[in-house]
């Protein structure tokens, strides 16, 4: 049965509220380490659902669902460690959403029905916005109300999307069921204006969550304010969830026949978002901040890369694995660090390398993969997606996409460079411990590992995924 | 002019009604009022579902979350906080409600542009349902306390799902999907009501204009 993948997050989640917090703590890890593994077997055993109407192990949500569950269970291992040496308040609460929030995002990844998605897609935002106010510092406050208040209003929007639909289906005189699979199949039939404002408000909708410019305005706030653990997966996962709902509904219009159209308009925005993040990363003060704008702009090159479709396509699921995988162990390092000298300031933080070491050389590889370099995946990713440019002969995209990676890359490297080796009169106020470090370098080795060896069934579910853009 | 054409109309007053109050109160009970109109108008256009038990039983299990739960839980929240009951907006009682009447205007100039599936039983549904959305949106964007943000955000869910039942036909309800909907606006504002409760105890206010500090 596909469903206990979300089923059993849901119930475990809700033991926990009610569980003290050393069981809570195992708790987290044993989900973790089931869920992975119910991961794996969906995506490579023929698992299926039992509401057939309403879920599927499709291809690309399978991707989703390894990488969501692999992640939660390194980041399960680091809040062990992480939880020790804070004193969380509400800690039943934090373990007990953290798990809500995993079931919430396997139940996007197998979601098959149009409004089933969105209610998953709705419930990721509300169980995580507790994990963003556990401290109820004035920040994360704030935070946390723009983030439940403009995601909710913008996936508002994808739901008027997904009626928009119903409506072209209906213009089309089609009776399908109204899931991603049917419509697939009779997508050429369907009512081409109404699927196209249908498409906006979709990309509108889950656009907002995904982080993409200019809707992106809650992103850094909501991962600048919550612990590192919460940032990570957020960061990691959730996006990517969001980002499934716009790619499957992609892939009903490419085989509508409208792929140039909606591609023209994820690189647009794509391309945009890269740009807004380039410019802030830039004049960033915050190092949580600088890493929530380069999730931003990744989500971008992910966009860019899903619109120009091909090898592009390619790139852009390549992507989203080795982004997760990094984007994960910086955040994580980012927690390291605001343990080490108590502070968010890139001005306060200095002397990493001889303060440091562990975290440094686990911070010193995230940012290298971060920027694409080898042998870190995001490198044949963006090279991926640069091939595909050339080859759809969009030398204006490829020319902006690298223009815009320099910018990305000289912004991230300014303050990196003085986190890292300026500033030697920077003061710790905390050691560093290898239970919150051995997890980055599992991430890291991951992405290592992958960038050189894809497992014949992951590179199976990539292609399959993105044989239909 | 049917059942359905005295309920939309009464839509449409709510929607002026709620662009015009001063007073926080007022404007959760024109919520309220709207909440059941609203989760009255699928039963009363489609005459086949009255006799339909799972479609009544259905449409009163939202007249009681929308109509009554919500407003409740919204009221519960207010009474905790803020002294001030007057709503503050940023664009005047009067301006707000000409902007309403402009939006009533537009939109059924849209609708009758639009061409979707012919719903002999009203033409009244799209416009009413595209003014309903307009309205949420001016009252998220104009009005600075917190708690009519959340009102705004209710007005702007009840136009989508006003608009779902104007355009889509009534082929692809399934109550299974629908109450996922349902329950997800409840935990929604229920959550929303938590952080109005955290703010009011930040700040002794719930004015979000407070909540400027994170910037760039």
């Amino acid at each position: 049965m596909l469903e206990l993948v979300f089923v059993i997050p849901f119930l475990i989640g809700i033991v926990a509220f009610f569980s003290p917090v050393m069981m809570g703590r195992i708790l987290l890890v044993a989900t973790g380490i089931i869920e992975f593994a119910l991961a794996c077997m969906a995506a490579w055993t023929t698992r299926l659902p039992a509401a057939t109407f309403y879920f599927t192990a499709a291809p690309e949500g399978c991707l989703v669902l390894l990488v969501t569950t692999f992640l939660f269970l390194i980041i399960g291992l680091y809040t062990l460690f992480y939880l020790v040496e804070t004193d969380m308040p509400r800690e039943h609460v934090f373990n007990g959403c953290l798990l809500l929030f995993l079931g919430a995002m396997a139940m996007v990844a197998v979601s098959d029905h149009l409004v089933v998605l969105w209610v998953a897609i709705e419930a990721t935002t509300l169980t995580s916005a507790p994990l963003i106010l556990l401290y109820h510092s004035k920040g994360s406050l704030e935070a946390t109300w723009k983030y439940v208040l403009i995601c909710s209003v913008g996936i508002a929007l994808a739901l008027l999307g997904t009626f928009f639909i119903t409506l072209a289906m209906e213009h089309g005189s089609i009776n399908v069921p109204l899931t991603f699979s049917s419509l697939q199949e009779v997508a050429g039939g369907m009512d081409a204006l109404w699927l196209k404002a249908g498409f906006i408000f979709i990309m509108v909708g889950y656009g907002t969550k995904m982080g993409l410019a200019p809707m992106h305005t809650w992103l850094p706030d909501a991962h600048g304010e919550s612990p590192s653990p919460v940032s990570a997966l957020l960061s990691g996962a959730l996006l990517n969830c969001a980002f499934l709902g716009i790619f499957k509904s992609y892939a009903i219009l490419h085989a509508a026949g409208m792929a140039q159209w909606a591609g023209n308009m994820l690189v647009g925005f794509g391309l945009f978002s890269m740009l807004i993040a380039g410019v802030f990363m830039m004049i960033q003060k915050d190092y949580k901040r600088l890493f929530a704008y380069s999730s931003i702009e990744n989500m971008g090159i992910i966009a860019v890369g899903t619109g120009l479709g091909g090898l592009a396509g390619l790139g852009a699921m390549v992507h989203l694995v080795h982004h997760s995988l990094l984007k994960a162990a910086l955040f994580l390092s980012t927690g390291n660090i605001l343990f080490g000298y108590g502070t968010k300031e890139i001005g306060k933080v200095g002397g990493m390398a001889g303060l440091l070491p562990m975290t440094f050389i686990g911070f010193t590889c995230g940012f290298a993969g971060i920027s694409g370099f080898p042998p870190f995946g995001l490198f044949v990713s963006e090279l991926l997606i640069l091939f595909g440019a050339f080859k759809n002969h969009s030398f204006f995209t490829a020319a902006a996409f690298i223009l815009l990676l320099i910018l990305i890359f000289a912004g991230i490297s300014k303050h990196f460079i003085r986190m890292a080796f300026a500033g030697r009169d920077a003061k710790l106020i905390r050691e560093e411990r290898l239970g919150r470090i051995f997890p980055v370098f599992i991430l890291l080795a991951a992405s290592i590992l992958l960038s050189l060896w894809l497992p014949e069934p992951l590179r199976r579910t990539i292609l399959d995924a993105i044989s239909r853009i | 002019m049917g059942h359905v054409d005295i309920v939309l109309s009464l839509i449409f007053l709510s929607i002026l009604m709620s662009l015009g109050s001063s007073r926080l109160l007022e404007l959760i009970r024109v919520m309220s009022f709207q909440g059941v109109l609203v989760s009255l108008v699928p039963v009363l256009i489609e005459p086949q579902y009255q006799t339909m038990s799972l479609a009544v039983a259905f449409a009163s299990l939202m007249l009681l979350i929308k109509g009554v739960l919500i407003p409740l839980m919204i009221w519960f929240a207010l009474r905790k906080v803020s002294i001030r009951r007057e709503v503050e907006p940023l664009i005047g009682y009067h301006a707000s409600l000409f902007a309403g009447l402009a939006m009533i205007l537009f939109s059924v100039f849209i609708s009758s542009r639009l061409q979707v599936v012919d719903r002999p039983e009203s033409t009244l549904l799209l416009p009413c349902a595209i003014t309903t959305i307009g309205a949420g949106f001016f009252l998220l964007m104009t009005r600075r306390k917190a708690i009519t943000q959340i009102i705004g955000y209710l007005i702007l869910e009840n136009g989508i799902y006003l608009t779902g039942t104007a355009l889509a036909g009534q082929m692809q309800t399934h109550y299974v999907v629908e109450f996922g909907i349902l329950l997800d606006l409840l935990v929604g504002v229920m959550i929303m009501g938590i952080i109005l409760h955290r703010i009011n105890s930040t700040y002794d206010d719930i004015d979000t204009t407070f909540l400027k500090q994170l910037k760039g």
